[in-house]
């Protein structure tokens, strides 16, 4: 029953997200990058394919962010804002059925745009003679849940203050995911004990969005071991489970007015 | 008399205090309010702009949380969900999914409420065809006009087949025909047994259609009962036109009555109910020509404004 009314609100996320217009517009650059890195890789001669791919790559996986952060800002704060979740909430729908319909639906969503440029990286790459692997399928893959996890973050803050900030929140979360290993060695090398202690409990709590990050492997056809992807895999789901988790508990509590 | 009816909704010292600001202070906007609805009903929810009827029907609907005090609905709290499923909800302007078409958006609520099957489709076409938009079904709702949208609404209210509808202001924004069409419906789901909870502040709708009232003024409830008694607690009066009026009776009815009103040859008089018949005999046996007879009703607000006034303790003491 629960899970009819999640599949019935998911499907109308992603119907929304596929009537509206920025998406494909973001879509046809993220296409258009894909299509310039061929140009770019056909004018150098050294190591043209890596260039290519390296840059398809990157991409996917940026588009990818913005994307999910672009429509995740506005998902719940929207419906709020514009009313439309009173007539939904007046039906059988728990908020925290609500918050999680409206999530899987967007993750979804960018998982199909992730899947199309996918396809024209593939193409793009087939064309080019440039060599596909099992390791970019599971790269790609990997990317995806790092994007459903920062997708958790934009419904999460989205679900309690505005586009705004939430954009804020959650570009700022993306900078500090990419770098929070970083701020982890810094920390192990610091000579004082309670900068090692803040830098290793930060690390914790922060995400660390480069264990998704398997781009190297990928493109240099070397193995990524299957305890890492795993790890990458389980971490994903968890941590964007206790971030709704949290966001329930949240929403709960709001009053809609 | 309905005395031993199930008890449909029932409210108990309800409380709501809105944050002001940036949360520190706090604004009462229910005073702890108790009332009940009962099975088969059509209740009116009456009170002037801002008095608390749609801070009353979101907490009924689960959007606000209650800082005080119980809400039930069909002997479930408001804060569950399974029970919604018998229950249909109008907010005030409704506002829905703009990228939906009419049909799309009920077959939505309508999976939504847990329908299933072969019953989508028939009850999307039925809702459709009772609210008028059969013509508009596919055009999507960016396209639909203010009062369309309202009917939306109200389909979306019904798609389930609730035993309970609560509906907030739903003549506004509809024209004359769809006021009256609306009311019809209304009623016809009073005559299929189901029960009926109305915000308004338009008195003619609440007499029209409403069995029982409870009346609220700055979040507190001044009456709950009957609408009739409420109204005879008021003065009630009706408007005569005259075309033509001898002197003589003019100014017999001046003296009981007050001036006369007119202009153009029309004289006007206000005179109180229960001397109606009396004066229109006057008025026929002296050969005067009476234009119209107009019912005066005492406008709700003003009704209120006494009320707040403490001009009409009388009518607060009848208060059950
Ligand atoms: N979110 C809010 N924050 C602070 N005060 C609010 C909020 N919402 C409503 N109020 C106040 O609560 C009071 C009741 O508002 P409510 O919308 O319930 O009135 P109403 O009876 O439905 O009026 P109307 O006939 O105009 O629809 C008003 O004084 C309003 O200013
Ligand atoms: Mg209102």
């Amino acid at each position: 029953m629960a899970s009819a009314r999640i599949v019935t609100l998911a499907a109308n996320t992603m119907r929304e997200a596929i009537r509206s217009r920025v998406l494909y517009t973001l879509l046809f650059f993220a296409v258009v990058l894909i299509g310039t890195s061929v140009l770019l890789a056909t004018l150098t001669y050294v190591e043209g394919h890596r260039i290519l791919q390296s840059v398809g790559f990157a991409a996917i996986r940026l588009f990818g962010a913005a994307i999910a952060i672009f429509v995740g800002i506005g998902l719940i704060h929207r419906e709020v804002e514009r009313r439309t979740i009173y007539t939904i909430l007046s039906k059988p729908i728990s908020r925290a059925e609500f918050l999680l319909g409206k999530y899987l639906g967007l993750v979804a969503t960018i998982w199909l745009q992730v899947a199309i440029m996918g396809l024209a990286f593939a193409a793009v790459s087939l064309l080019t003679g440039a060599p596909l692997n099992v390791q970019i399928g599971i790269a790609l893959g990997l990317a995806a849940v790092e994007l459903a996890l920062v997708v958790a973050f934009a419904t999460v803050f989205s679900s309690f203050t505005t586009p705004l900030l939430a954009a804020l929140f959650t570009t700022g979360i993306y900078a500090i995911g990419h770098l929070s290993r970083d701020l982890r060695d810094f920390g192990a090398n610091s000579e004082s004990e309670s900068i090692r202690l803040a830098a290793q409990i930060l690390y914790r709590i922060l995400p660390d969005l480069e264990s998704f990050n398997f781009t190297t492997q990928a493109l240099h056809a070397l193995p990524i071991p299957s305890n890492e992807a795993v790890l990458a895999l389980v971490y994903g789901i968890g941590y964007s489970a206790l971030l709704l988790l949290l966001g329930v508990v949240v929403f709960e509590r709001r009053d809609f007015k | 008399m309905r005395r031993a009816a199930k008890e449909i909704v029932r409210v108990e010292g309800l409380v709501k205090d809105f944050r002001v600001g940036l949360g520190v202070r706090r604004k009462r906007v229910l005073e702890g309010i108790s009332f009940c609805v009962r099975e088969g009903e059509i209740f009116g929810f009456v009170g002037p702009n801002g008095a608390g009827k749609t801070t009353t029907l979101k907490v009924l609907m689960g959007l606000i949380r209650p800082s005080d005090g119980t809400a039930r609905i069909l002997g479930h709290d408001v804060r569950e969900t399974e029970f919604r499923r018998h229950v249909g909800f109008l907010p005030e302007n409704p506002y829905f999914y703009e990228f939906l078409t009419g049909r799309e958006i009920l077959g939505f609520y309508a999976r939504l409420s847990g329908l299933a099957g072969r019953r989508i489709p028939e009850r999307v076409e039925m809702l459709l065809d009772w609210v008028g938009l059969s013509h508009a079904a596919d055009a999507r709702l960016r396209t639909y006009s203010k009062g369309m949208l309202q009917r939306i609404g109200i389909a979306q209210a019904l798609v389930h087949d609730p035993s309970v509808v609560f509906l907030d202001e739903p003549m506004s924004g509809l024209d004359p025909i769809g006021r009256k069409e609306i009311r019809d419906l209304i009623l016809r789901l009073h005559g299929e047994g189901k029960t009926v909870f109305m915000n308004t502040h338009i008195l003619s709708d609440v007499e029209l259609v409403c069995d029982r009232v409870a009346i609220i003024v700055r979040g507190a409830i001044r009456y709950e009962g009957c609408i009739a008694e409420f109204l005879d607690a008021g003065e009630l009066a009706t408007d005569l036109v005259f075309g033509r009026l001898p002197a003589s009776l003019a100014v017999s009815l001046e003296e009981r009555f007050g001036p006369l009103r007119g202009q153009g040859g029309r004289l006007e008089l206000r005179v109180p109910d229960k001397a109606v018949h009396e004066v229109l005999g006057l008025a026929l046996s002296a050969d005067a020509q009476v234009v119209s007879v107009t019912p005066h009703r005492a406008s709700l607000e003003s009704i209120f404004l006494s009320a707040v006034e403490g001009s009409a303790e009388a009518v607060a003491g009848k208060a059950s």
